[in-house]
């Protein structure tokens, strides 16, 4: 089964009701990286940012407010267990999900920062997003009409002809973390002060892509 | 024929031209507002394309995709909002090259929303639905369908501006509510009696009609309160 030599060793599901996540090797890595970065997210401390003056002396400090941070952290933590928990999920809808709630949460990181350019990439980032919505949750209704399921496990062990509708997913979930043509609407959001905050948009983005190729390789 | 299958190709191929109009459209955009109107219109295209499963399921996965959507539009527009806020307070555009050749339109926000015709008509019109269909319905849901499009019309009147005294309000509600209640009494002793002394069966079928049909007439008399 290709879905072993992808994903690695099985070692089993936990049925949650609907929501089963299976565990793999791939799986319980991504989860356990992603979980230590939330974990690392609560715990430190935000860095301030320094801007060089262009023709003038000295630098000039980027104050942030408490309040400001509350409203960031909070949403960063949120970013970290949704990628850990898309990690480990076997469905394919609520891996959508997961990608949507990655999506607002990494437009909630930067949206307390009092910048115009970090707004207008958030703006235009969560404008994408939006619109990918349309491919990605439509793939996923589209499998589920196709084959009847939505599991991964399951869809695993069937071949069907899903390749369409795997491009369509793959284009959802291009728009929705923002990769290479999407990219320049994201790149600005970096450039917001505040560093593990910050990071942490790219990091849930990069977990997911790869876990996404993962799920794209593994149903057939 | 099939036609659960021709049901679902027809639907999704509207979701997907909705969206790649939509698409066209967001791309020929201007104004940022527009923008915004114009992604949610593709989530719903996105909802038309679930809903083409037809399922259990897809009912289902309806809601999330839902929610999400409405998550990301706040966000987004929460966004809008601030930047729009920022802008304000910096300082003034710069102009782009051949500027003045563009039509720029600002929009105009100075709008009293207390001389809108709409928000004089509509409350009325809903609540005079939602109060004919209640009582079409009777019973329970009945009963919460009307309170509900009296409650939407005492809100949109305080929206308005236009205060209701809640003392009125408070004497004609609970003057309605308590015959309603007598008479649901009536109608329900009517049935009860109806089952333990089948004998005298007419009587308690004039009881219970008698109930009901002044509990269907007071809500009438809520529609006449609304009309005048």
């Amino acid at each position: 089964m290709l879905f072993e030599s992808i994903a690695g060793n099985f070692y089993g599901i936990i049925p949650l009701g609907d929501i089963i996540f299976y565990l793999t090797d791939f799986s319980l890595i991504g989860f356990v990286v992603a979980m230590f970065f939330t974990c690392v997210v609560y715990l430190t401390k935000p860095e301030k940012q320094l801007e060089a003056q262009m023709y003038e002396f000295g630098d000039k400090f980027n104050h942030v407010t408490a309040e400001e941070l509350r409203v960031r952290k909070f949403m960063s933590i949120v970013c970290g267990v949704a990628t850990a928990f898309s990690m480990l999920t076997g469905d394919l809808f609520n891996f959508a999900l997961f990608l949507a709630v990655i999506g607002i949460s990494n437009i909630g990181i930067v949206s307390a920062v009092k910048k115009e350019w970090v707004l207008n990439a958030a703006f235009h980032y969560g404008i994408i997003a939006m619109i990918s919505s349309l491919p990605l949750f439509g793939a996923a209704a589209l499998i589920l009409g196709k084959t009847g399921t939505l599991s991964i496990f399951e869809l695993s062990k069937m071949s069907h002809d899903l390749l369409y509708l795997k491009i369509l997913y793959a284009i959802g979930m291009i728009g929705e973390t923002g990769v290479a043509p999407f990219y320049a609407a994201k790149a600005e959001m970096f450039r917001a002060p505040g560093a593990p905050y910050i990071l942490m948009i790219h990091l849930s983005s990069l977990l997911v892509i790869v876990r996404t190729v993962e799920i794209l390789l593994t149903i057939s | 024929m099939d036609y659960v299958s021709l049901m679902f190709s027809k639907t999704v191929g509207v979701g997907l031209i909705v969206g790649i109009l939509s698409l066209y459209t967001i791309s020929r955009q201007k104004s940022d507002l527009n923008m915004i109107l114009l992604t949610d219109l593709v989530e719903f295209a996105m909802l038309v394309i679930i809903a083409a499963v037809g399922t259990d399921l897809a009912e289902a996965l309806i809601l999330p995709g839902l929610v999400v959507g409405m998550a990301e539009l706040l966000a987004v527009s929460e966004i809008f909002v601030s930047r729009n806020e920022l802008k304000k307070t910096g300082k003034k555009k710069k102009s782009k090259l051949l500027e003045e050749f563009t039509i720029k339109e600002t929009p105009n926000l100075n709008i009293r929303f207390n001389k809108m015709e709409v928000l004089y008509t509509t409350p009325k019109f809903f609540a005079f639905i939602l109060v004919v269909y209640g009582a079409i319905l009777s019973g329970f849901t009945g009963g919460a369908i009307i309170a509900s499009g009296l409650l939407f019309y005492i809100l949109a009147k305080r929206a308005t501006g236009k205060k209701i005294l809640s003392k009125e309000l408070k004497v004609s509600f609970e003057g309605i509510s308590g015959l309603s209640g007598i008479f649901w009494t009536l109608w329900i002793l009517g049935y009860i009696g109806l089952f333990l002394f089948p004998d005298r069966w007419l009587y308690f079928l004039i009881m219970a009609g008698f109930g009901l049909s002044l509990k269907v007439g007071s809500k009438l008399g809520l529609i006449g309160e609304l009309l005048e």
